[in-house]
Order: structure tokens, then sequence, then C-alpha cells
């Protein structure tokens, strides 16, 4: 037991909830943000990324690929003081956005599990409406808690409990892990060994929203989650096999939920039967949107920020992202207590919240340790230097497609069919904002169903397993085959290499082709030793080229977002 | 602390206290497998230790395998026969197999309580029973991450089966991919070892030379465990493309061909040769299929007669090869089968009390461990699961079953921390 | 006038053992049954009394039994590869003579018409002709690539076949002692590429007994062997064209393998199917496809025999018993 350890981050959150309250009224959340984790460093950080670094960067946390070579250029080529900003704010209105935020919590919250009993489709509908909306993520979250499929115009949130089979303990485990930060699988039989603060009491107290539910699939194998109206919780440890606890669902250290007493023969709105579900009175789970998703249990607001400034960040506050405990103290405290407030003090405005995090400085400083900086500060959990960020296997897919101008010409050809074929549409497009958002919003979902498919592959090499958290990535030598002998990568290379090669200009090509696949122009040695390269092979330019955009593709500089 | 049976208490505790600041320190990133726990890389320093596993799926009969009952009313139609070890029988399906016992030993009280083929599976690959929200790493997974040096052209984990080939993942749990089964689909070369058509050798060269040139200007202040490990995969690639032939076992002559059987099986074993002569650290044959709840003897007279021949002469080789010292082989099943036979002359799913068998590194030949009753229906003396197994195994390639390693920042135990090793059978 | 009406068939002896059996034969005079048991025994029956004995001295079980003409001899091979002649009548029979006859083992044994040649066959893929005097090998006939399920003699006697678990029947001229010609009944086997197994083949043959047509039982639509999804058929040979007449099968889905088939003087063939279904006798004319009467049994069938008086008929049973059958109608009390 280390009270010592968890006394100093008591008085550091107290010290920064006092902190936080005077500072708050005036001063913007990106600058408070900055200020917390400058504290101390005395300047030992990494210099601002350059305007290529910062211009790759958003677009990959913002959009979930890189930009393209004409949106690259016009970006650096901006004189404009305001332009990061400008381009935030596009990127954050942009349908690629919400489908970026759509792929985000899906793999966050469905870990490449097999779509079994909700297709992958309605979920991600729904995820790609709430974040186009702007949805308050609470009720985001509430809908995705609450949901048991029995309505079937919005089975989309209930694929969380569907495709878990309503597993109680899968419910518990990733419940636990993804709406808490909490990993207490290890509570399951006995307190936690090594985390004080995760109890077994925690996990059978979250463990009682789920006992009673079970997946029912009807005549026609609908699934849906079914509930009993009766089934107590009680645990033994391991440890202390003559003890036995009983408890009712009860979120972490927040009260237990007052149970009503319902009288007998009352207990059922329907009755259990075979490929019926059954529906209680009183819903044990119909209690857990709202108790998990309350102001009574901080650890739901803590963790959703330190998830909101992971995507961005590269690493959470509290890292790895659901081991919340003190003996795993956040890096900042007093930082995550300001943003968990200030989310909800935003009332969850996931668009708002994130636009902070990109106008922070330390968003946007740069990936190379300036020299002499000591490891302890570099150390990634200073975020005194920007973390390199392996592009995930979406992000990767679909930068290897927009550099190679796969992106780029879908794109053109979905305009083409839905504008130039009928010249009324496109005018009733410009009519006015609203129009021309659900235009842009048309065309993007058009060029994502056209293209998800190529994302396949790289999920398969790239991904982890269905089931394990996907917020690491791992290296293997079927990637590096993947992508120096496999197929599709090639043949769009080829397509690259033939549109480049027509360039007549050496110098020109080169700049076009940094900036298709690297999102900056070349330094002027890697200009002259790619002009070199292509004249080498006077007789084979497309081939020459090829290689060059092969070797800039497999480049570490690509596979990492820095 | 309060636990005393698995987690080992404070030094546990402080250990990872350590890991967290250490790898703070140290810079790294978690989850990209950078693996610090010390006795396992003094373990990985002592010379390299592979593994051989022979997958018999379906679940094959302990009772026409290992643990013949000849002339009881369970015992079937198959006579017992002598082997190398007087004492010792086997099912007279097995002669040439036979012939090794010496360097064999047999576990014949292994009561799995499992008699699902997905969860037998499970079980046996990892040493601990399947549990919602809990995955663990397979036999293979662990080797590849801490018997492999990471330097090796093959990858840690190579499975042969009959089915399709590909990247697998799942195996390797959190340990993540890189640590996932290399499925050789009937043997066929991985996908993507072969250049491209269009790519030829000199322009593969130079492309490889140019994206060593951009790594090298990225990496020279942002170098991380990360990008090394990202840059070391191509090299990784390149040697692999470059030993492809290794896949290829029509380069054995053919009386060498001839030797292991004009079989899948057979050319699987002879390929698993190859892979173990390239020093390929984990490599699991499939023979399928077993699942005989149909004429279990005459399926069992197919299978187990290219079971022998192919076996039997792998093992030869890698005794005579002196590698057999230094290979732990394994031959296992999901599960055993029923003693009681069916109507349909079959025999039914049955963890309760079946066979296993181990030869070679760390491993006493010639030993018998665990008895069960004359009929075979019930385990009667040393009755093991599966996470003894999986620590017997650990430890005769000189692992530490109690180890703990750290993924994600997490500390877990590589074996199920309520079992222990079979020492009866470690040499 | 026909001996047999297979429609009146019903039970007319029901005959015990302790243990599931595997096969059964009459002698060639008609007055015992033998069966092979799972526990390595050969069960007698006394058809007139019910009197059963135990023939032990195989190792194992015992698929293979054969009668000589006379009804004199009884031939058992078993599981243990050893072919063991016994006096058929003796109150208490021990083996006259046993031979090592099959390494593995022996699935099926013949003798000729005139009782001078026993041909066995079995798992090591062989083929062999012994005397059936003195029990020495006359010769050995290899050729099979894989098990060898079955061996019969043709009416004439002059020619032998023996058949394969992939369907590869081979015709001997016992005369010269060589292969003849082969004929094909390939549709009863299938290798099954998933599993990884063979399975079908020749389960039992029977010549019609003009000696025109052979049967071969077995199975079709094996689409998971490991787990007896088949139905039981039968390929119908034009001996004397060497060509399949027609794949006979039972009109409806029967689950299982046609372990066994007799040839009547009256012109039919008779099959027992055993199987997930349970055991049903299957009476096939040679002009039809689907069978023309069928007859459901208590039990999954494994062995079939046709008494010499062309009424009675013999299965084996897993249950342990021995049914006889009449195929006329009831006698009324």
């Amino acid at each position: 037991m280390r009270d010592q350890h968890r006394a100093a981050w008591l008085l550091c959150v107290i010290a920064a909830l006092f902190a936080g309250r005077s500072a708050a009224a005036d001063t913007p959340l990106h600058e408070r943000i900055d200020r917390a984790i400058e504290a101390g460093r005395d300047g030992r950080l990494a210099a601002p990324a350059t305007d290529g670094e910062f211009v790759r960067r958003v677009h990959l946390d913002l959009t979930g690929m890189i930009p393209t070579a004409t949106e690259a250029r016009a970006f650096l080529d901006d004189p404009s003081p305001y332009k990061r900003e400008k381009l935030i704010d596009r990127l954050l209105d942009s349908p690629e956005f919400a489908r970026r935020m759509q792929v985000v919590f899906d793999v966050m919250l469905m870990e490449r599990r097999p779509a079994t009993h909700v297709p992958a489709t309605e979920w991600e509908g729904f995820l790609l409406d709430a974040f186009s909306e702007n949805r308050p993520l609470d009720q985001v979250a509430r809908e995705i808690l609450s949901a048991d499929g029995a309505d079937p115009a919005h089975r989309g949130p209930a694929r969380f409990a569907l495709d878990r089979e309503g597993d109680p303990n899968l419910m518990t485990r990733d419940v636990g892990r993804l709406f808490l930060g909490r990993d207490m699988q290890c509570a399951q039989c006995h307190d936690h060994v090594l985390y004080d603060d995760y109890k077994q009491a925690h996990y059978y107290g979250l463990f009682a929203f789920f006992n009673r539910s079970y997946l029912v699939q009807d005549a026609k194998g609908i699934a849906t989650l079914g509930e009993k109206a009766e089934g107590d919780v009680t645990f033994k440890s391991v440890f202390k096999k003559k003890i036995t606890n009983t408890t009712g669902p009860r979120v972490l250290y927040a009260e237990p939920v007052a149970e009503p007493a319902v009288a007998k023969g009352q207990e059922y709105w329907v009755a259990p039967a075979e490929k019926v579900r059954a529906v209680p009175r009183y819903s044990r789970r119909a209690q857990l949107a709202k108790s998990v998703v309350s102001a009574k249990v901080p650890e739901f607001n803590r963790n959703l920020a330190n998830r909101l400034w992971a995507i961005m960040m590269g690493r959470g506050i509290v890292h790895p992202l659901d081991l919340h405990t003190a003996e795993n103290p956040p890096s900042h405290p007093e930082l995550l207590e300001m943003l968990a407030r200030e989310l909800a003090a935003m009332g969850f405005d996931g668009r708002k919240f994130l636009r902070e995090l990109a106008l922070t400085r330390t968003y946007a400083r740069s990936s190379e340790p300036p020299p002499g900086l000591s490891p302890e500060d570099g150390s990634p959990a200073r975020f005194a230097v920007a973390v390199l960020k392996p592009l995930s296997p979406e992000q990767f897919s679909w930068s290897v497609m927009q550099a190679t101008g796969i992106v780029a010409a879908t794109r053109a050809a979905v305009e083409r069919t839905l504008f130039t074929v009928d010249p009324k549409l496109t005018q009733l497009m410009q009519l006015d904002d609203k129009r021309r958002r659900f235009g842009r919003r048309l065309v993007e979902s058009a060029v994502y169903d056209g293209l998800k498919g190529n994302s396949g592959p790289f999920i398969a090499q790239f991904g982890r397993a269905a089931g394990q958290s996907q917020d690491a990535q791992d290296a293997s030598v079927h990637q590096a085959l993947f992508l120096s002998n496999g197929q599709p990568v090639l043949s769009w290379l080829d397509g690259l290499a033939g549109r480049l090669a027509t360039i007549a200009d050496a110098s020109a090509m080169v700049d076009e082709l940094y900036l298709s696949v690297l999102t900056r122009r070349p330094m002027p040695d890697e200009r002259e030793e790619a002009i070199k390269y292509l004249a080498a092979k006077p007789s084979a330019k497309a081939q020459a080229v090829h290689e060059l955009a092969w070797a800039l593709l497999t480049s570490t500089e690509f596979r990492f977002n820095h | 602390m309060r636990c005393d049976y698995s987690c080992r208490s404070d030094d546990h505790v402080l250990s990872r206290r350590g890991f967290l600041g250490g790898l703070a320190g140290l810079g790294l990133a978690s989850g990209f497998g950078s693996f610090v726990n010390p006795s396992a890389a003094a373990a990985m320093a002592k010379g390299q230790k592979q593994m051989l596993v022979i997958w018999l799926a379906g679940g094959s009969s302990q009772l026409e395998t290992w643990d013949p009952k000849p002339k009881t009313e369970t015992g079937g139609p198959f006579r017992a026969i002598d082997t190398s070890v007087p004492g010792i029988q086997i099912c007279e399906l097995l002669p040439q197999t036979a012939r090794h016992m010496h360097r064999m030993a047999l576990v014949r009280g292994v009561n799995t309580h499992e008699n699902d083929h997905g969860k037998g599976q499970y079980l046996m690959h990892t040493g601990r029973a399947q549990a919602p929200g809990a995955e663990f790493p397979h036999l293979g997974s662990l080797a590849a991450r801490f018997l492999a040096k990471g330097t090796e052209p093959l990858p840690g984990y190579i499975h042969i089966t009959p089915g399709g080939g590909g990247v697998g993942g799942k195996e390797a749990a959190y340990l993540g991919p890189k640590y996932g089964a290399l499925y050789l689909g009937n043997g066929a070369p991985p996908a993507n070892t072969a250049r491209a058509g269009s790519t030829t050798p000199a322009s593969d060269a130079s492309r490889h030379d140019l994206r060593r040139h951009m790594n090298d200007r990225f990496a020279n202040r942002r170098r991380t465990a990360e990008t090394e490990a990202y840059t070391t995969t191509y090299e990784q690639a390149l040697q692999l493309m470059e030993r492809r032939e290794v896949f290829d076992v029509t380069r054995e002559p053919a009386r060498e061909q001839e030797r292991y059987g004009s079989h899948d099986f057979g050319r699987h074993c002879l390929l698993a040769r190859r892979l173990l002569e390239s020093d390929a650290t984990f490599v699991q044959v499939t023979h399928s299929n077993y699942d005989t709840h149909n004429e279990n003897f005459a399926f069992h007279l197919e299978q187990l007669g290219e079971f022998d021949q192919g076996f039997s002469t792998l093992l030869d080789d890698l005794a005579q090869r002196g590698r057999l010292d230094s290979t732990l082989v394994v031959v296992m099943s999901e599960f055993g089968r029923t003693p009681t036979i069916n109507y349909l002359y079959g025999r039914d799913h049955w963890g309760t009390a079946w066979s296993i068998a181990l030869a070679g590194c760390g491993i006493k030949g010639g030993t018998v461990v665990g008895k069960t009753n004359a009929k075979g229906t019930e385990v009667v003396d040393r009755q093991v699961g599966a996470g003894h197994l999986f620590h017997t195994y650990l430890k005769a390639v000189g692992l530490d079953p109690k180890d703990d390693y750290e993924v994600d920042g997490r500390s877990v135990q590589i074996a199920d921390p309520t079992a222990s090793p079979i020492t009866e059978l470690l040499a | 006038m026909n001996l047999a009406d297979p429609t009146k068939i019903h039970l007319a002896k029901d005959l015990v053992h302790t243990r599931p059996l595997v096969s059964c034969r009459f002698d060639a005079r008609g007055r015992f049954v033998f069966a092979g048991s799972e526990d390595c025994t050969v069960q007698r029956w006394d058809l007139a009394t019910g009197a059963r004995v135990a023939l032990t001295a195989h190792e194992s079980w015992v698929h293979a039994l054969a009668s000589s003409p006379d009804g004199e001899t009884i031939l058992t091979g078993g599981c243990d590869g050893r072919l063991i002649w016994w006096p058929a009548t003796a109150a208490a029979p021990t083996p006259i003579r046993t031979i090592e006859a099959h390494r593995g083992w022996v699935n099926a044994i013949a003798v000729n018409k005139e009782g001078t040649l026993v041909a066995t066959c079995g798992n090591d893929r062989m083929v062999r002709l012994w005397s059936m005097a003195d029990g020495s090998l006359i010769q050995e006939l290899p050729g099979h690539p894989k098990v060898v399920y079955q061996v019969a003699f043709e009416a004439g006697g002059r020619y032998l076949v023996s058949a394969d678990i992939n369907g590869l029947i081979i015709q001997w001229d016992v005369l010269v002692r060589k292969e003849a010609r082969r004929l094909d009944a390939a549709k009863l086997s299938k290798y099954d590429a998933g599993q990884g197994v063979d399975y079908g083949g020749v389960r039992d043959m029977a010549f019609s007994a003009d000696g025109s047509l052979l049967a071969c039982s077995g199975l079709i639509e094996a689409s998971n062997p490991l787990g007896a999804v088949s139905n039981p058929a039968m390929v119908l040979i034009d001996w004397k064209a060497g060509k399949e007449l027609r794949l006979q099968r039972p009109k409806e889905d029967i689950k299982g393998v046609a372990w066994g088939v007799r040839s009547h003087p009256d012109g039919f063939f008779v099959a027992v199917s055993g199987g997930t279904t349970g055991g049903v006798l299957l009476f096939f004319k040679p002009d039809q496809i689907n069978e023309f009467f069928k007859f459901a049994m208590p039990n999954t069938g494994r062995g079939l025999d046709l008494h010499p008086d062309g009424v009675r008929l013999a299965t084996a049973h897993h249950d342990g018993h021995v049914r006889i059958w009449a195929m006329k109608a009831k006698p009324t009390a």
C-alpha cells in the first residue's frame, strides 16, 4: 500500500481545483493547457513543428489521412499568421472529421470484433451521425450504454453489447476499460494485487448491472438483450474463501443504485421464454447509462478527457488509457482534472474540446528533441516533444491512397457523376451553406464507401487481433513484405509514377513527389539526390520515379505521424 | 502484500514500478513489445532453443496412440506393441515412433475437463482456460517473443497447416501481431515473399538504398524503439525473400522426400525440418483430422500411418543432426477421445483422461508420467492439466514459467499461476 | 414360385450377446450363425436350440468370417492379422490351424466353391490365396495401393475379385494367379481434402445367382466422413462388360453405410445399412435405381448374411444381437 503516493496525488488534484478556478475565467483553455505542460520546463521543450509537419499532423489527426499535394502547397504558401487556426477550423467542419471520429471510436469501442449481431454499417452510421451533428459525447455514451437492440430503427449503438454477446464479464471489463479507464479484469477473482484501488467489489458492482442480462435471438435470429428480474451477485476472494460478499449495481465509489422492491408475481412486463426477450419491471441494466455517465462518477469524465487527449497527443496523461489507478498516476494530474472539468463544462462538445487541444503549442511542437535534451526531459510523458504516432491501419491505408492519388481520382469521379451529370443538382447544392455542407457529405460518403475496402489488407497486416486493445501497434516482417511486394501498393505507385513522369522539369517533379507523399518540399540536398537518381535512369523514368516514391512511402517519416 | 499464490508479492510490485520508471527513462513507447524482463533476457542468451509442435487436429485418440488398452471393453481392435524402452508399450499403429521411445516421454494422466474443440484448442495452446475478456498468447507466440533473438530471418511462430495460409494475429493476444502465427497453407511459402514481376533485383536493391537513406535523415534525432522496429522489418523481409527456397521441400533429394512419405503430412514434416535447420524458433505442424466420431479405427489407421512415418523420420533427422537436444518436441491435440466406442465405431470428445507425448530438449527420455485405469476411463495417478503441461514446456526450453513480463504497462505471469511443471519429465 | 417374400419379413429369432457385434455368417449348411464381437470373441449360436458358444483365440475383433462349402470348417480373420480354421460344429471349438495372414487387420475371407482355396485381404493392401487343406500360402496378389476391404470368388470359380477403400476392384485369374482386369466402383469412395481422409470404398460384394452381376455395397454423398454423414449405396456392375450398370440408392434420405450385401436366388439383392438413421434392410431389383422394399430394424446394422434356405437373413448389431429374419409370412399361431 502506498498511501504517500495517493496522498501526493490528491494534494495535486486539490491544488489544481483551486488554481483552475481562478484562472479559468478569461484565459482560453488551450493556453491553460500549455501553461500546465510548460510549467517547470524552463524552456526544455522542442521547437514548434514546421508548417509541413503541422499540416500533415493535423490532417491525420482530424481527417484520418494526409493532405493532397495541392492542399499542402496551398497551406505552405499561405502567408497568413492565422493559417493554422483557419486550417483547424476548416478540418473540424469537414465531413472527413466526422468520418475520422467514426473510425477512431469504432476501433476504440469495438476493438475490431467481428460484426455478428449488428451490421457494422448500422453501428458506423450511428457514430457518423453523432459526430456529424456533434452530439454531446456524454449523450453518445449514454446511448451506447443503454442500447439493447430492441428498437429496430436504432440497433447501431447496441453493437457494443450485442457483439460482445452480452457477456456480463466481458461487458464489465470493457465498460470498465473504455468508459471508466479501469481494466479491472484482474479484480474478478480478488482485490487487485498491484492496484490497491482496483477492488473486487468494484468489479462486481459493475458486473451487477449486467448479471441478469443475456443475449436472446428471436425466431428470425435477431439478437437483443433480454433481462431477468432476479439474480444477485455474490463473490468471494480466492484468498478469503470463507467470506461471501454481496453487491447490487454500483459504479466504483459512487453510492449503490437504490433498487425498488417489486411485488411477487409482478416482476415482468414480458416474462422469459424461449426466443423471447424478457423485460423486467425493474431493469438493472437500464440503470447503467445514468449511473456511469454521472456527475457523481468523476472517472467517466477523466477517462473521456484522457482518451480525447491521446487521440491528439499520441498518449494519455494517464497511460495506458485503461490503467487509471493511484499506482499509475497521471503525468499531469492537475491538467487531467482541468480537462475533465472543462469537457463537462463545455457540455461534452467533442469538437470544441479537440479544437482547444489542436490550438495548443503542445500539440504543435516538433517531434524532434532539441540537441542536448536529456532522456528524462524528452520522455513522452512530459509532452515536451511531440510523440511519434504510428499511423493507424486506417490512417496508413488512406494516406497511401491519398499519396498515390487514388483518393483524388475517386473524388473527381464521384463529383463528376454527382454534379456534371445533373447541372441542376450542382446549382441546388450551391444555394446555401446547409446545402453545400450536405453536398460535401455526399461526396465524402461516396469516396469513403468506394475506397474503404482497400483498408482491409492494411487492417489485417497492421491491426491488432480482434478484442485486443488497438491503442498500441506492432511492426512485423509481413507488413514490410506486404508493402514491398504486395499488389495494391505497387500498382497504386505505378499510377503515381506514371502521372509524375509526365512532368518534364525534374525539379518540379521531385517537388510534386515530396508534397504528394511527405507533405513537404524536399530539402535542397534531397532534391539534388533525387534529380541525380532520375538522371541515372533516363530510359526508365517512370520506373525510377516509382522507386523514389516507394522509398518515400516506406520511409519512417511516412509511417509515423511526426 | 496479500497475495501469495500468483503474483509473488513485493518484489513483483517493485519490479513493476522499476519497470514503469525504466520505461519512461528509456523513452520507449508502450506496446511495441520491448521486453525488459531480466531473467527472460538471461535465458535467451543461453543458446538458441527451438520448439516443434505436432498438432493432431480434431482430437487424436489416446487409446490408438500413447495409452493403448488392448483386449478391454474400451480398447478397440488395435494391439499394443513394444517400444525401444522395455515395459513401455504404445499402439501398434505407431511402429516407427516406437523406436524413439527412449527419446520420448508420455504423459498419460492428462485431464483438461474440456470437450469443446475451440476451448480445447485454446486451452492446449495457451495453457489457460478460455474466459471472456481474457486472451492469452499461444505457446508459439511466447516462443517467438522469449526464445527468439529477434534477428532471425524467419518469423518466430510458423504454423504449417493443411488449410489456408496467411498471417494470424490472435494467437499472440496482447503480445502483438509480430508474435502471431505465420500460417503456411499446405506448406506454401508466405505471401509477398517473391519479388513482384515488375521489380528487378537491381531495382529492389536501389529502392531499399533510397529508403535507408531517407530513414537515416529522419531518425537522426528521432530514433525510437518504434522507428527501429519498423526499419528492421524491411531488413528481415529482404532476408526472408533471399531464403525463400527454405519453404520449398522439392529442393530436397527425392530419397529424402520418400523417407517422409508421399502425403501432405510427410511433406510438412520435411518442411518443418528445413525450417528448424534454418533456425526457426517455433514450428507447428498440424495434421488433420482426428475428430473421428465415425469409424475411429479406420481413420486412425489412415492418419496415424502418415503421422508415424513423417514424425518418426523427423525425429530421426533431428536426433542424427544433433538438433533434438535443443529442440522441444510436443505431440498434442485439443483433447483425447472417449474410451467408449459408439455405435458408429467412433469415439467422441474426451478431455477427462488422455495423453500427450514429448521429446527432445529438456525432456527425460523413456519416461511415462501418469496413469489411467484399466479401461482408460479415469486418471488414477499423477493427474495433470493443460497448465502443468504448459509450465513443463517452458521449463524444458529454459524459460521460467513463473516469470512476469510487461505488456502495455501491465504485469502478467507467463504461465497459469495455479499450475506448476511436471518435474518428473524434466531432464 | 419365389422362395422368399421380403415384404413379409419378420423377426424369427433374436440371439443376444453382451457386447457389440461387428460381423455375422451362417455356416454353409445353415445350422449355426457365427458373429464377431468387440470383445474379441466369435459367438456361435445353434439356430435350432439357440445354444451359444464362444470361439476364443483371436487377440482382436473379427470382421472376417467364412464357411467351407461343406459347412464343417469355419474360418475367422481378425484385426490381429490372424486367420484361424475352426471345426464349425464342435461342442467347444478350438483352433485347427492359425496362421499370420496379414500385417494388420484381415478384412475379408472368401472360399471357392470347391472348398480348396481361401482368399483373404487386409489392411496391409494385400490379397493372399491360401490352401484350404493345409493353410499354406499359394499366392500373394499385390496391386491395391490402399486398404483392401473385400474379396469374393466369381460363380465359375476361375476369378477372384478384390475391392479396396478407393473403390478399385481387381479381378484376378486364379488359374494363372495374375491380374485379369480392373473394375471401377470409385463412386463409393471419396477423398475429403478438408478432413484429410479417404472414406468409403467397397464394403461388401455379391455376385448375382446367374453370375451376370456384381453388386458392390458402400456409401455415397459423404459430406462429412468423420461425422458419419453419408448415404448407403450400391454400384451394380455388368460382369461381362466390366462396366457399371447402375448406381442404386434408397429412395429416401437414409444416413449410413451399406456394410453388407447378399444376392438372392430370386434375383434381388439385399443390403444392410447402418449409421445415424439406424439399421435398415434394403431390397433392390437389378433393373431399378431405388429399393422395392425397405425394412427398419431396431438397431444399427453392421453385418449381413443370407441363410442357405433362401428365406432367412442374419444381421449383426451394435446392441449385441444377432437377429434372424424370415422373409415369408409369419406363421399364424
